[in-house]
């Protein structure tokens, strides 16, 4: 995986609602570079650049449920 | 006439092998056996639904008119009985016959039964399918008190659950700490900790001598080695997986805890491949035999599978792979192989952060991470170089560890 050249930013939002049509994933699906944003945008304000297969709207079940979201 | 593929077992494994092979192999026919009731769903995330917190569409991966539109036929609810190597076909118990040219076996494993009295009764639970977390979670809502036995991968999802769920649970375990094969006491107090917040109270250096039933044979207490009795409605049992040869035990296949594969995911037949739990694989990282349950390493196995039965030798299967816990508010994390090894380093690196590096004739084998995961990529890339870093270990125990804190590889 890699990075997007898309100019688009990933945020991990905090989440308790799953949407039924959400593409749920756990953080052992990850590839590690995925895993490596997901570890650093858990929990924290920061944005980091498009990466691998990690698309707006997808959760991700790491430590909680993470939504990402792509702006 | 195009060469016919037959897959027994629709997990991970032999469902990535089926995307790789109708990919690959466009005008292949390609047949997938399996004996659930369900298509591919995500094995990883069953325990968030028994937890209550993930509906079931999620869970769901290959909806079955994936298998339409991708020309794959799929049978559900379909039990082979009898594989038949040397004609090259499998037969199922509704004495249909199934002819191919290459087969891959996906069969996976199924949970043990503690070898004690009761240990079948209504409310002791095992956790492998969808439809075991289905049970669990209706189960498991309606208890109050619970006991866990299992102290590994597999039971600690037990305790998440009951965790989740209110329930006040008792996890009687053999040993002195959890998994204690690969942590010592001061990383397993780490994880203890923590199921005490959530209600599960770890009970050290028991286990289960008998399960007690009430008048509907429905379990109603464990009563351990010491006599110590521990009343309970929901059991969860989780020590281990049979795997499940018994289908090939009468063919020339090789055995040794598991389907013998080389790297390239063949058998001792030649057209008879296997990928995911079943296999003991050559693992050329770790330079012998080896098992891996993960899910990673199981998907990656099916790929390797399949690409090898379109054209054998063309890639070999060489992976670290990892486990992981998030059921608490710090992550856990296990890669390669953290029970081998001759040595170990392993420190506390701040509060609540541990890990332990297994090492073998100098090598990184494996290891646990607790709530730090930042090392892992070093850690694997260190297992996939094969570096020697004897004399260097207190580095691996260094916050923020990088391969470059290392010295240069010498020449072997």
């Amino acid at each position: 995986m890699s990075l997007r050249d898309t100019g688009r930013r990933l945020r991990l939002r905090r989440t308790g609602r799953i949407p039924s049509d959400a593409r749920v994933r756990h953080y052992d699906e990850l590839d590690e570079e995925e895993q490596s944003v997901v570890r650093e945008l858990a929990g924290e304000p920061w944005t980091a650049p498009e990466i691998g297969d990690l698309d707006d709207g997808d959760v991700v079940k790491f430590t909680d449920y993470y939504q990402i979201r792509s702006r | 006439m195009s060469d016919s593929y037959v897959i027994v077992g629709d997990g991970i494994a032999g469902a990535s092998a089926a995307e790789t092979l109708r990919e690959e192999a466009p005008d292949a026919e390609i047949t997938v056996l399996t004996d659930e009731g369900e298509s591919l769903y995500n094995r990883i995330l069953i325990k968030e639904y028994a937890k209550g917190k993930l509906p079931e569409a999620p869970i769901s991966i290959h909806q079955e008119d994936w298998y339409d539109e991708h020309d794959v036929d799929l049978r559900l609810n379909t039990i082979v009985d009898d594989i038949d190597v040397e004609g090259d076909a499998v037969h199922t118990h509704e004495g249909e016959t199934f002819a191919y040219d290459s087969l891959l076996l996906a069969i996976g494993g199924t949970p043990q039964q503690l070898p004690v009295e009761n240990a079948d009764a209504e409310g002791i639970h095992h956790f492998w399918t969808f439809q075991d977390a289905r049970r669990i979670k209706e189960s498991v809502e309606d208890a109050e008190r619970a006991v866990i036995v299992g102290a590994g991968l597999l039971g600690i999802d037990f305790a998440a659950i009951c965790g989740a769920q209110d329930v006040e649970a008792k996890y009687l375990m053999r040993g002195d700490n959890w998994w204690r094969y690969a942590l010592s006491a001061e990383g397993a107090e780490i994880m203890h900790e923590a199921m005490r917040e959530r209600g599960v109270e770890p009970v050290f250096g028991s286990g289960v001598d008998h399960f007690e039933v009430d008048d509907d044979g429905h379990v109603e207490a464990a009563v351990d080695p010491n006599g110590e009795r521990y009343e309970c409605d929901f059991a969860g049992v989780a020590i281990g997986l049979d795997f499940n040869t018994e289908l090939v035990r009468d063919t020339p296949l090789e055995l040794d805890d598991g389907i013998v594969v080389d790297e390239f995911m063949r058998t001792n037949v030649d057209n008879v491949f296997a990928a995911g739990d079943i296999t003991t694989f050559n693992d050329l990282i770790l330079g012998e035999r080896a098992k891996n349950g993960s899910w990673g390493s199981a998907k990656e196995q099916g790929t390797i599978a399949a690409r090898n039965m379109i054209d054998y030798a063309s890639e070999e299967f060489r992976w670290v792979s990892s486990y992981s816990i998030t059921h608490f508010d710090f992550p856990f994390l296990s890669f390669g192989h953290p029970t081998l090894g001759d040595d170990y380093a392993e420190a506390t690196t701040a509060e609540g952060e541990w890990r332990r590096v297994a090492l073998k004739d100098g090598k990184v084998v494996g290891g646990v991470l607790i709530g730090d995961l930042s090392p892992q990529s070093a850690f694997k890339q260190l297992m996939r170089e094969g570096r020697d870093v004897s004399g260097q270990t207190d580095r691996l125990m260094e916050p923020g560890f990088s391969v470059d804190d290392l010295a240069a590889p010498t020449e072997q």
